[in-house]
């Protein structure tokens, strides 16, 4: 041990450490959460910032020793919140403000970095430009924003710490000028910390908001709301700004163990023989638990809804293992080391067995099975014996007639790879016993309802002996809709009596987490000279590797989706010709999982490559060959009667298709007329070697699943007109608090700030089925309006009746008060205020509390649409690919919040376009993954992204109160395609497999040259 | 692990840690490769306090000292531009404000671009104790140090160097990268890298004649699970072009 002395935030300290203690484990222990910890071995991810001599370093790469003499900030020292009662304090940072009043935050995890970032460039040089803003924060990751947002808030900062207005020629050097259109038909976007007045508010400043480009219908122009369409400050930012300990991992408790598993480092074989004897004798060691000595319970690890759509094929721990990576030991010690020292002690001998990592190879004859166990239980058209998770077989209309009619029918196959969410925050877990010996389970998760559910039979309790605490996520995209570590330590509670947290490393997301189903699809279409679509089909072979979790519903979305978009033209809109057909084999390969777009981008990758390929070889516009054949408002949506997720299908018809528009919009911005077609804008100046492309692809989402999902929320009011909104929707960062506030407080005629949202407890919040399926907004927002209207139904009530004993013989019946700026006004103008209400009901008359709860399931799945549009930069002799914009202008319906809903986009792109150029997991002969880090699995940085811009087209969907659609997953699933149109339109060269990386670019542009020879 | 950390004020201090021989000492740049290592016991020693984070210019000749910071040198003026956007390509600004050139040099691989350039511009380091020199190439082949710690590196400033990288990204890793260096003598001097332990020097001669086939030549075994050889064949010989051509057309323009 030695004594460190330092300055921290500019208070002396001493601190006694071990010689080999990161500074991020010391700052960690010492209560400074605001650290965070990115899994990464390298220093790629940038969440441990710290300034260590006013220089951004990171903190997991630091000694604490050496940091002895110097000066080290952390968020903990930059700002606080600037009202904390009598106590007046100096508020926020610039920095801090800007960020939570630019939208810049979403999951929150990396904010505090970017915070501290941006303060050691702004202290050096307080006019920076935009390129100099995202060199200072290249070093920090984030998955939620694209880094547009952070970047314009620290330029604002900047500008304010200068002391200058935001000036408006300011928002259009970069790019994005107001709104195209506004609801209100105001000149400026609203300022959202002008409207109530009240002193008590948290007014940060009057703002100025960077908007997204808004196309209104005039449907939605009707409508005049207060809160919704607004951009209103995010719930849970300010605590986010100030790095306060949100996450799950941001708590301490007496006597906490910290759990590590031993990995397979073979792909199949079973355990032969396993001593964890040595292990357990190491001095700090509880428990160390193997496949004897726990319960042999089978289960799914897919978060959904029950019964979940597919085969029950795993164990907490096993006998064999199925992938490298796989499950061995668990061991809970009193430290990290000291439980990694014991996991080297576990001696393990492997019966290798015959591996799978083809998945073409999976239903060969002969092939060696998998899942071999008795327990297994099937789904559907599961057959282990054969390799298969699941099956699918859906004939729309007469296919083999269509491509009879059709002029030439076009065929070819795609591949699209396994990719990892890559969310900042790893998977984090922490249990323990609770005074009633119920187990708790804090744990950053997307679905705390299903974890509870599908985990009780698996620990041998029954559900109402389990309680999960979903804290803020750092992250999620559907990796954390999977019931994945929360096992690991519950079992490790129970084993030793004591809370155990479970930290996946970086390494561990890669080797053992879940992940996007890779693809080999092939498509057949048939078309007429004209264009007409006579008949589409797709075949898709899905690789759910070793486990078959989301693998049936996540390929059905494959198809359900994307082969949804096109049903032809003429006498073929009315009955289309489509065919999906896939097999979901297991192979022994990491399994693969729900994330962000949950199949789809899988579909549109070869459905629009193939579109563009069609309408090039017929010689037609490549938008009107789309538009020509797409789904229109009105008509059936094909596969609502043929396929759902785990109900029975039903028809829906599609009320709303903003797509014609989305395409005028996305053309215009993105300079479409004067740049496709035109050879000089193809041509790069003074550099033969470089082409220049646009491409388009049109997508489809669909927003919740039907007759399935089913979110709840109750809302109290409290003494000061004030309400608590409990729901069990799970924000995973995307600011779905923040628009269900936005739903409540427009019903109740109330200020967002006044609406207190607390998300999610499964022992205090309603049920929700999680975050996921782009069902949030639509679902869980519905049920919260449900029951906003039943708290004003009797809000109103009340306050007739006060305004009637006020005022002896006056008329007013409830259904004639309007709730606004926290009153409830009569006709005549008299009214009482929300707090006389609350007052009135909770301690003078009648007393009862106000509260009103509400769920809502749906009965359709109303598709958001958008087109996604890419310029690229192409270099013919190396293949290398620079994006260099994207524009996508999206159909999400009447948009709740325009800065969190284009904070998705922009995300989602950038997601997106990991998926179009570089991202990919990798694995050898021996099926050992090749991507263990953010290193080698690249994600985009802020000092190499391309131009992003997001335009909305606001049309009225009629299923939901405030017709909104789903935004989050839709961003995911166009860019791929429309990169890959783009390089085609830059150099003629396909790629049939994505990433494009320059090699398989470069191999595709040999392959065009020797052809033309 | 580290088991213990020493941070000597004076190199004498150090000379004696690293020849008391009962234990693996080992230099400690600015951590960010070595803070985290797995190796059992690892003593390290903190070459903070020894004076070597200067960097002078002597002829044309820049001393680095190993603890300069890689941010450090990046904002130090003389250095060539190319060389500055290498910097950025090799680490972020987090990693460039503690990585230090030496512990840079001694954990580099073969797709380390700033490694991939000091090897073209033939770089060499100064071990301690007796400033024993060392040619980048002979380090990068043996990885035998000849002293305890380096202690600066020294970097030709008298030639034009140039670098070339196909990646995914414009930020990623090199899965290709050319570097060349021309001295005033036509000396002329290619790096590869983006593959492999350490970066690999294809060509030390007197002049550019058979340059394109010396690459290719270095390149034929250069295939691994990121790209084929073939295609780094091809693409490296059109670096070597592309940067022959430019040293060309900016010869002529003098």
């Amino acid at each position: 041990m030695k004594t460190v002395s330092f300055t921290l935030n500019g208070i002396v300290q001493h601190w006694e450490v071990t010689d080999g203690e990161t500074l991020l484990t010391s700052l960690r222990r010492e209560g400074y959460f605001g650290v965070k910890f990115g899994g990464c071995e390298k220093g790629e991810c940038g969440a441990c910032t710290v300034l260590l001599d006013g220089k951004p370093i990171n903190s997991c790469s630091l000694l604490t020793v050496q940091v002895d003499g110097r000066n080290v900030q952390t968020i903990e020292g930059m700002g606080e919140h600037p009202d904390q009662g009598w106590k007046k304090t100096a508020g926020l940072h610039p920095i801090q403000k800007a960020l939570v009043e630019s939208g810049a935050i979403q999951c929150g995890y990396c904010t505090p970095a970017f915070a501290l970032a941006a303060k050691a460039l702004l202290e050096k040089n307080q006019n920076p430009s935009e390129e100099e803003v995202r060199e200072a924060i290249g070093g920090i990751l984030c998955r939620c924003t694209g880094y547009l947002k952070p970047v314009q808030a620290i330029l604002k900062a900047a500008s304010n710490l200068r002391g200058e207005e935001d000036e408006q020629d300011w928002v259009e050097e970069l790019g994005l000028p107001l709104p195209l259109d506004w609801p209100s038909g105001a000149d400026e976007p609203p300022s959202a910390g002008s409207e109530s007045g009240s002193p008590e508010r948290l007014t940060l400043t009057r703002r100025k908001v960077y908007m997204p480009r808004m196309f209104v219908t005039p449907e939605v122009r009707q409508k005049t709301l207060s809160r919704i369409g607004k951009p209103e400050l995010k719930v849970d930012a300010i605590k986010l700004v100030q790095g306060k300990p949100a996450f799950a991992a941001d708590m301490e408790k007496r006597g906490m163990l910290i759990a590590k598993v031993l990995h397979s480092p073979v792909a199949h074989a079973r355990i032969k023989h396993i001593d964890l004897s040595k292990a357990r004798a190491l001095p700090g060691v509880a428990a160390v638990l193997c496949y004897k000595d726990i319960p042999r319970v089978v289960y799914s690890t897919a978060g959904q809804s029950d019964p979940i759509p597919g085969p029950l094929d795993t164990f907490s721990l096993d006998s064999k293992v199925r992938f490298v990576g796989d499950r061995v030991a668990f061991v809970a010690a009193e430290t990290e080391e000291i439980a990694e020292q014991a996991l080297k002690l576990i001696e393990v001998e492997y019966e290798p067995l015959p591996a799978i990592l083809d998945a073409r190879e999976a239903m060969l004859p002969g092939a060696p099975v998998i899942h071999d166990e008795p327990e297994y239980v099937n789904f559907g058209e599961s057959n282990p014996q054969k390799n298969l998770a699941a099956q699918i077989h859906i004939d729309i209309g007469d296919v083999e007639k269509g491509f009879q009619e059709a002029d030439r029918i076009y065929e070819a196959e795609y591949v699209v790879p396994k990719v990892q969410q890559a969310h900042i925050e790893p998977h984090v877990v922490v249990t323990y016993w609770d005074e009633d010996d119920r187990l708790v389970i804090r744990t950053s998760t997307q679905v705390p309802f299903h974890v509870r559910r599908i985990l009780a039979p698996v620990l041998g309790l029954p559900v109402k002996r389990i309680r999960v605490i979903k804290p803020r996520i750092g992250g999620g995209f559907g990796g954390k809709q999977e019931v994945l570590i929360e096992d690991v330590a519950a079992h490790l509670t129970i084993a030793t009596g004591r809370p155990v947290m479970y930290e996946y490393t970086r390494e561990e997301e890669f080797i053992a987490a879940r992940s996007r189903h890779p693809m080999r699809i092939r498509m057949k279409t048939g078309v007429k000279l004209d264009g007409t679509i006579t008949a589409n089909e797709m075949r898709v072979l899905s690789d759910t590797g070793a486990y078959g979790c989301h693998g049936l519903t996540v390929t059905g979305n494959t198809g359900h989706k994307s082969m949804a978009l096109y049903v032809g033209d003429g006498p073929y809109r009315k009955s289309p010709n489509i065919r999906f057909y896939a097999d979901i084999v297991y192979t022994n390969k990491p399994p693969s999982g729900a994330y962000r777009g949950y199949g789809v981008p899988q579909g549109f990758w070869p459905l629009e490559r193939h579109m563009e390929r069609i309408s090039r070889d017929l010689g037609l516009d490549p938008i009107a060959f789309r538009l020509k054949n797409a789904i229109r408002e009105g008509e059936l949506h094909p596969f609502s009667t043929a396929w759902s997720e785990g109900r029975e299908p039903r028809p829906e018809i599609i009320q709303t298709v903003g797509l014609e528009e989305c395409v005028r919009q996305g053309k215009a911005i993105i300079g479409w007329d004067q740049k496709f077609g035109n050879p000089e804008w193809h041509i790069v100046p003074g550099k033969p070697h470089l082409r220049r492309g646009i491409g388009v692809a049109l997508v489809m989402q669909g927003t919740a699943i039907p007759y399935l999902d089913m979110g709840g929320a109750s809302i109290k009011m409290n003494d000061d007109g004030s309400f608590n909104l409990l729901v069990g929707a799970t924000d995973l960062g995307t600011g779905s608090d923040t628009v269900l506030a936005q739903m409540a407080a427009e019903v109740l005629g109330t200020p967002v700030e006044d609406i207190i949202v607390y998300s999610s407890d499964t022992d205090f919040t309603p049920f929700d089925k999680g975050a996921y399926a782009s069902s949030t907004t639509y679902i869980s927002g519905a049920a919260v309006v449900k029951a906003a209207e039943e708290v004003a139904e009797k809000i109103k009530k009340r306050a007739a009746r006060m305004l009637k004993e006020r005022q002896p013989g006056i008329q007013v019946s409830p259904e004639e008060i309007l709730l606004e700026d926290r009153k409830a006004i009569a006709p005549s103008g008299e009214y009482v205020t929300l707090e006389q209400v609350a007052l009135n009901a909770l301690h003078h008359t009648d007393q009862e509390q106000i509260m009103g709860i509400g769920s809502y399931y749906s009965p359709v799945s109303p598709p958001p649409f958008a087109a996604q549009f890419a310029e690229v930069t192409v270099d013919v002799e190396t293949g290398q690919i620079t994006v260099d914009r994207l524009v996508m202008a999206v159909d999400s319906g009447v948009i709740v919040n325009p800065v969190t809903a284009s904070g998705q986009i922009e995300g989602g792109m950038t997601q997106a376009l990991g998926y179009a150029v570089c991202e990919e997991m990798v694995y050898d002969q021996h099926g050992r993954a090749r991507e263990r880090d953010l290193v080698d699995y690249h994600i985009f940085r802020a000092n190499e992204m391309p131009q992003l811009e997001t335009v909305f087209v606001q049309t009225y969907e009629p299923s939901h109160p405030f017709g909104v659609k789903a935004v989050a997953e839709i961003p995911m699933d166009g860019v791929a395609p429309a990169v890959g149109n783009a390089v085609l339109d830059a150099c003629g060269a396909d790629v049939f497999e994505n990433p494009i990386t320059p090699e398989r670019l470069w191999r595709a542009l040999k392959e065009k040259q020797s052809a033309a020879n | 692990m580290i088991r213990e950390y020493y941070r000597p004020k004076t190199a004498l201090e150090a000379e004696l840690l690293f020849s008391a021989g009962d234990k693996k000492f080992v230099p400690l740049g600015g951590g960010s490769a070595l803070s985290r290592s797995k190796q059992e016991d690892l003593c390290v020693v903190d070459l903070r306090d020894l004076g070597l984070n200067r960097i002078e210019v002597i002829g044309h000749k820049a001393i680095i000292g190993a603890t300069v910071t890689l941010q450090q040198l990046l904002e130090f003026d003389p250095i060539p531009l190319v060389l500055k956007d290498v910097i950025r390509k090799s680490a972020t600004l987090n990693l460039r404000n503690q990585a230090t050139v030496g512990g840079y040099l001694v954990s580099a691989d073969g797709r380390s671009p700033l490694a991939i350039a000091m090897m073209a511009m033939d770089a060499v380091l100064i071990w301690h104790p007796n400033q024993q020199p060392q040619s980048i190439g002979d380090w990068f082949s043996l990885r035998q140090p000849r002293g305890f710690w380096i202690n600066a590196i020294q970097l030709n400033l008298n030639l034009d160097v140039d670098y070339e990288q196909v990646s995914r990204t414009p930020m990623d890793q090199p899965i290709l990268a050319i570097s060349v260096a021309r001295w005033p003598s036509g000396r002329i001097r290619v790096a590869a890298g983006g593959f492999g332990n350490a970066p690999l020097l294809v060509l030390d001669g007197p002049e550019d004649s058979g340059v394109l086939e010396a690459v290719k030549n270095a390149l034929s075994d250069s295939g691994d699970e990121w790209a084929s050889a073939e295609y780094r064949q091809a693409v490296g010989q059109v670096f070597v072009r592309r940067i022959l051509d430019k040293s060309a057309s900016s010869d002529q323009s003098k």
